[in-house]
C-alpha cells in the first residue's frame, strides 16, 4: 500500500472519534426515522402468532401483506427515513470544515476550533453540495439510459450475454467518474477549508484540473473504493449465512458494514486533504488562507 | 435389470407409437372439426401463406346456417379490440401507456373463402363484434352458408390466408430467428349451450375452441428445428434450402408449432398409468442449464397429475423454451405443447423454471382435457390449474418454498397467490367474463389466485382429499368436453357428497371477502371486586375472546385458546352473526387465542389480526424495525455522497 495512503489511513485510525461520531449520528437519525415504523409494526405483530414467520424466517408473502395493511404502507412510512437521510446529509455539511480541518492539520482540535470551522465553512460546503447535483444528476441520468440501452440489447440482439456485459462495464465506467467527480469535489472542499476560499468555482475549477492531473491520487481513491465495496460484500456474505433468529448478530454486523463504510469515505476525505496540504498555496489566495496548516515539505503530490 | 429391458421396451413402444402419429385408436374426444392445413413460411418477412380445409361436422342437433370464425392475428393492429383494451387496462405483455410500436403488427388476411360445393363466398365475409361493437376489431367473422346445415352432416371449407406474425406478443409470434405461432389459422368458434360462442380477441382472454382433428403440413428453412402440437409424421428435405415437415395431432382443440434455426433438443421419456410418453424440449443453446430443472419438474408434475387427477393420454409433450427478449411467448399450454421460462443466469433458488413449466403442463389437463370457455370462465383453467400448481409444487419443493428458496428470504406457491388476491380481492367476481375484469391486476388476481384459495380453503372445510377426489371425478366426467361453472360445482357437490351450494355462491359468483379477527381477548378475576393477591391454579377467571368478521364472506370459525395451565380449547362458531364472545371459566388465564389455527382460510385477507397473545412478543417488530432502521442509515449514506 501506499504510504500516503497508509499515513491517510492513519490520520482516520488517529481520528476515529469522528467516524463513531458520524456513525452515531447515522444510527440516531435512522432510529429516530424508524420509530413511526416501528409503533406501527409493534401494534400488527407484537400480539399477533403470525409474526412468528418473520422471526424464524423471512417469508415474503407474510412481510407483503403486512405491507398491504393500510396502517404499515411501506408508501405512507417512506418520508420518515427520507427525512432522516436529507437531515443526515446536512449534518455531514455542517461538520465538513471541521472534519477537513482536522485531517489538514493531523491534529485534534477543541469542541469550540471544530465547530467553528464547521460553521465557518458550511455555506461553502453546501454550495459545492449543490453544485455537485450536476454532475451526479447527469451520471444518474446515464446510469438510467444504460439501464434501458443494455435492456434493449438483451432483448434485441442475438448474443443473450451482451446487454449483461454491457451493463457491467458501463455501470463500472459510470462508479469510476463518480468516483472522479467525489475527488475533484473533496479536493474543492480540502482547498476551500485550507486557502479559506469563497469563491469556490474557481477553487473547483482548479480542482478538477488537479485532480486529471493527479493519477495516483485517483488511484488511491480507487482502492479505498475496493476496500470498501470489499468489507461490504464480506459482511453482508457473512450475514447471508446467519441464521434468521439471530437477529442482534445480524444488525451487528451488519451495523459494522456501515462504520467501515463510513470511516472508507472519511478516508477518502483524509487522502485528498493530506493531497492538498502538501500543495503549495495558490498565489490568488496565498494571502486569504487562514493558517499555515502545514509545515513546507519536500513533499509534494506525486 | 428387468426394470431397465422393461423401460427398453416402453421407449421403443413409444417411439413407434409416436412415429405412427397416431398415439390413440379409439377417438377419446368428439372429433367436430378436422383441419389440414399446408403452408409456406417465409423467415424474413415473419408470414405464412397457407392454405385450410376445414371439415366441420354437426354435432349439435340443431341446424346451422352461419359460421363465425376467428382471425386472431388481426387482434395485433392498433384500432383492434386487444390493443385498445391493453392500452386502458394492461395485459400481460403490453403495458399501459406503452404505446402502440409496429413490431407489433400481426394480421390474418384472408384472400379466399370457399364453401365446398358453393363456390367462393369471399366477398360475403362480414366482419362482426359480438362483444364490444367495435368496428375496427376485425378478430371475428361470419359466413352465412348457402344451405342450413343439418344435424350429423358436414360442411367443408377451403381458405387461402396469409399470415402476418408480430414481434411476438400475447404468446404468439417472432424474436429475430424463433418463431411461436399460436393462434395462427382462421378456426372456427364454437356451438355451445345453443349459440354460437366465438368471442372477439381480448387483452385478458384466451381461447375456445372444439375438439378435432389437425394434420399439417409446414414448409420451412431446410435445417431448422421444429416443434408442434401432436407428433411429427413426416419430413422432407425438398433441396432448395427448404424442408417439408407434417404433422398429426387428434383430440386436441388448437394446434401451435415453432421453429428456430439454432435450437437444442432434448429428448427423454416416462413412464405413466397410460403408457410411455415422449418428452421433447427445444431449448435455446444459453438455457441449456434449466434442461435438468425443466425436466425433472415436468416429470415430478406428469406424476403427480397422473396419480392424483387422471392419465395424460398423448403420446408426447413438447417444451418450448423461448429466446431472450421473447419471453412474452414463455408460459403459454397448447394441446401437448408447451412454453416454459427461463434466463441464462436464472438463480436456482428461485423456482420460476419448474412453477412455469408445472402450470404449463397442468393446462393439459385444465384446458387441453377439460376444455373450458377460457373467454367467459376464465377461472375454470386458470383458477383450477392454479391451485393444482399449488398442489403439487409444494408437494415437489416444500410449501414454504415452492417459489423461492434462498438463505434470507423464503415464498410459496401459497404466498404468492395470496398477494396477489389480497390487493383486488373485492373487485371482481370469478364467473365474470374475462375482458369484463377491472384490469390486468384483478384478472390475475381473482381467476388465478382466488381460485386456488378458494379451493384450498375449502380443503379445510371439507378435507384435503375430497377435493381432490372432486376434482378427479370432474376431470373424469368432463375430459373433452366442454363444461360450465354450474357443471364443475354440481360435479364436486356430487363427488365430495355435500351441497357446498353456499360457498359456490359467495366465492364463485359473488365478490365477499373474508377478515375473521380477534377483537378483543383477556382474562379477567371472576372475583374482581376480591382485593387478596392472585394465585395461580387458584384463582378462577373469566377470559374472553370475542371474534368480530370484518369480510362478508360467511364460513364456520374455529378458534383455539390456550391457557396458563397448559390447556388447549378448540371451539367452533358458525360464523352468521358479525361477532361472537367465546367464554371460559376455568383457573387459568389466557396465554393465546388465534381463529383458524390450522391456517386453513387462505381466503383470508389478513392473518396478522387472526391471534392475540397476552404476552407481546417483539422480536418480529424489533427485526424489521432494526432492518428498516439499517436501510435508513445506508439510504442516508448514499445521499450522503453528495457532502
Amino acid at each position: 500500500m501506499h504510504e500516503r495512503v497508509r499515513s491517510s489511513a492513519g490520520l482516520v485510525w488517529r481520528h476515529q472519534r469522528m467516524v463513531w461520531w458520524i456513525f452515531a449520528v447515522n444510527l440516531l437519525l435512522a432510529w429516530l426515522g424508524s420509530l413511526p415504523v416501528h409503533a406501527a409494526l409493534s401494534t400488527v405483530l407484537d400480539h399477533s402468532l403470525e409474526s412468528a414467520r418473520l422471526v424464524t424466517g423471512f417469508d415474503i408473502g407474510t412481510f407483503v401483506l403486512l405491507l398491504e395493511r393500510p396502517d404499515v404502507s411501506a408508501r405512507s412510512l417512506a418520508p420518515c427515513p427520507l427525512g432522516a437521510a436529507l437531515v443526515f446529509l446536512v449534518y455531514l455539511l455542517l461538520i465538513d470544515g471541521g472534519v477537513i480541518t482536522v485531517y489538514l492539520e493531523d491534529r485534534k482540535l477543541s469542541r469550540a476550533e471544530f465547530f467553528e470551522n464547521a460553521g465557518l465553512f458550511f455555506w461553502r460546503m453546501a454550495r459545492l453540495a449543490l453544485y455537485s447535483i450536476i454532475p451526479f444528476g447527469l451520471l444518474a441520468a446515464a446510469s438510467g439510459g444504460l439501464s434501458i440501452y443494455a435492456e434493449k440489447l438483451s432483448n434485441d440482439t442475438a448474443p443473450e450475454r451482451l446487454g449483461f456485459f454491457v451493463y457491467v462495464a458501463g455501470t463500472l465506467a459510470i462508479l469510476l467518474v463518480a468516483l472522479f467527480v467525489r475527488l475533484c469535489f473533496d479536493l474543492a472542499q480540502a482547498r476551500v477549508v485550507r486557502d479559506n476560499e469563497r469563491a469556490v468555482l474557481r477553487v473547483l475549477r482548479r480542482s478538477l484540473k488537479l485532480a486529471f492531473g493527479s493519477g495516483k491520487l485517483f488511484a488511491k481513491y480507487l482502492g479505498i473504493a475496493m476496500f470498501a465495496a470489499a468489507t461490504f460484500a464480506i459482511g453482508i456474505g457473512v450475514w447471508v449465512y446467519l441464521p434468521h433468529s439471530a437477529i442482534g448478530a445480524s444488525l451487528l454486523v451488519l451495523e459494522l458494514v456501515t462504520v467501515t463504510q463510513i470511516a472508507a469515505r472519511l478516508w477518502m476525505k483524509a487522502v485528498s486533504a493530506r493531497w492538498v496540504a502538501l500543495l503549495p498555496l495558490h498565489p490568488d489566495t496565498a494571502h486569504e488562507a487562514l493558517t499555515p496548516v502545514i509545515e513546507a515539505t519536500d513533499m509534494l503530490p506525486e | 435389470m428387468e426394470i431397465r429391458c422393461r423401460r427398453i421396451f416402453l421407449i421403443v413402444a413409444a417411439a413407434l407409437l409416436t412415429g405412427s402419429g397416431s398415439a390413440q385408436t379409439a377417438p377419446l374426444s368428439e372429433r367436430v372439426v378436422a383441419y389440414r392445413i399446408e403452408g409456406a413460411y417465409n423467415a424474413k418477412a415473419h408470414t405464412l401463406d397457407a392454405n385450410e380445409v376445414l371439415t366441420y361436422t354437426n354435432r349439435t342437433g340443431t341446424t346451422l346456417d352461419r359460421f363465425p370464425f376467428h382471425l386472431y392475428l388481426n387482434a395485433f393492429q392498433p384500432k383492434s379490440t386487444f390493443m385498445t383494451e391493453a392500452e386502458r387496462t394492461g395485459d400481460r405483455d403490453v403495458e399501459v401507456g406503452e404505446g402502440w410500436n409496429d413490431k407489433h403488427f400481426g394480421s390474418n388476411e384472408m384472400k379466399s373463402l370457399e364453401i365446398v360445393g358453393f363456390g367462393d363466398v369471399t366477398r360475403q365475409m362480414k366482419f362482426v363484434s359480438p362483444d364490444d361493437g367495435n368496428a375496427n376489431d376485425r378478430t371475428v367473422f361470419e359466413i352465412a352458408l348457402p344451405k342450413p346445415l343439418l344435424p350429423n352432416q358436414s360442411v367443408q371449407f377451403r381458405m387461402h390466408f396469409v399470415a402476418k406474425f408480430p414481434e411476438v406478443v400475447a404468446r404468439t409470434g417472432y424474436k429475430r430467428d424463433f418463431l411461436m405461432a399460436g393462434q395462427w389459422f382462421p378456426k372456427v368458434g364454437v356451438w355451445w349451450n345453443g349459440a354460437w360462442n366465438c368471442h372477439q380477441f381480448h387483452a385478458l382472454t384466451e381461447f375456445f375452441a372444439d375438439f378435432g382433428t389437425y394434420d399439417v403440413k409446414l414448409t420451412l428453412p431446410a435445417k431448422w428445428n421444429v416443434g408442434s402440437t401432436g407428433v411429427q409424421t413426416g419430413a422432407k428435405d425438398n433441396g432448395n434450402g427448404t424442408q417439408t415437415v407434417s404433422f398429426h395431432a387428434e383430440d386436441v382443440h388448437d394446434f401451435a408449432w415453432t421453429t428456430a434455426p439454432d435450437t437444442r433438443v432434448v429428448e427423454d421419456s416416462i413412464g405413466l398409468s397410460h403408457g410411455v410418453v415422449k418428452i421433447r424440449m427445444l431449448m435455446q443453446p444459453g438455457h441449456m442449464a434449466s434442461a435438468p430443472r425443466y425436466l425433472s419438474a415436468l416429470k415430478g408434475t406428469m406424476r403427480k397429475f397422473d396419480e392424483w387427477i387422471g392419465p395424460y393420454p398423448y403420446a408426447q409433450i413438447t417444451v418450448v423454451d423461448p429466446p431472450h427478449g421473447g419471453e412474452a411467448a414463455g408460459g403459454m399450454e397448447y394441446p401437448t405443447l408447451i412454453t416454459a421460462d427461463t434466463t441464462w443466469w436464472m438463480p436456482k433458488s428461485y423456482l420460476e423454471p419448474e412453477f412455469v413449466v408445472e402450470h404449463e403442463f397442468g393446462h393439459q389437463y385444465w384446458y387441453g382435457m377439460v376444455a373450458t370457455n377460457e373467454f367467459e370462465n376464465a377461472w375454470m383453467d386458470e383458477g383450477i390449474n392454479q391451485y393444482m400448481e399449488a398442489k403439487v409444487m409444494d408437494a415437489l419443493y416444500g410449501e414454504a418454498t415452492s417459489n423461492l428458496n434462498s438463505r434470507r428470504a423464503t415464498i410459496g406457491e401459497r404466498g404468492m397467490d395470496r398477494i396477489t388476491y389480497v390487493p383486488v380481492a373485492d373487485r371482481d367476481p370469478l364467473s365474470r367474463p374475462a375482458w369484463l375484469y377491472m384490469d390486468d391486476g384483478s384478472y390475475g388476481g381473482i381467476t388465478y389466485s382466488k381460485t386456488a384459495l378458494m379451493l384450498l380453503t375449502l380443503e379445510n372445510l371439507i378435507g384435503e382429499k375430497t377435493v381432490m377426489h372432486g376434482l378427479r371425478v370432474y376431470f373424469d366426467h368432463y375430459k373433452f368436453k366442454h363444461p360450465t361453472p354450474a357443471d364443475f360445482t354440481a360435479a364436486m357437490n356430487k363427488a365430495t357428497g355435500q351441497n357446498l351450494d353456499w360457498y359456490w355462491k359467495q366465492a364463485i359468483y359473488g365478490t365477499e371477502t373474508l377478515d375473521d379477527r380477534i377483537l378483543t381477548a383477556g382474562s379477567k378475576r371472576v372475583d374482581w371486586y376480591n382485593k387478596a393477591a392472585e394465585k395461580k391454579g387458584v384463582t378462577v377467571y373469566d377470559n374472553e375472546v370475542t371474534v368480530h368478521r370484518r369480510g362478508t364472506f360467511d364460513l364456520p370459525v374455529l378458534l383455539e385458546a390456550k391457557f396458563d395451565d397448559g390447556s388447549t380449547v378448540r371451539e367452533r362458531w358458525d360464523g352468521k352473526d358479525r361477532w361472537h364472545r367465546f367464554t371460559w371459566e376455568r383457573k387459568a388465564k389466557l396465554v393465546s387465542a388465534e381463529v383458524d389455527p390450522d391456517h386453513g382460510y387462505l381466503l383470508d385477507r389478513d392473518p396478522f389480526n387472526n391471534s392475540w397473545t397476552a404476552e407481546a412478543g417483539r422480536k418480529a417488530s424489533s427485526k424489521l424495525a432494526g432492518y428498516w432502521t439499517l436501510l435508513t442509515q445506508w439510504l442516508a449514506q448514499a445521499l450522503s455522497w453528495l457532502a
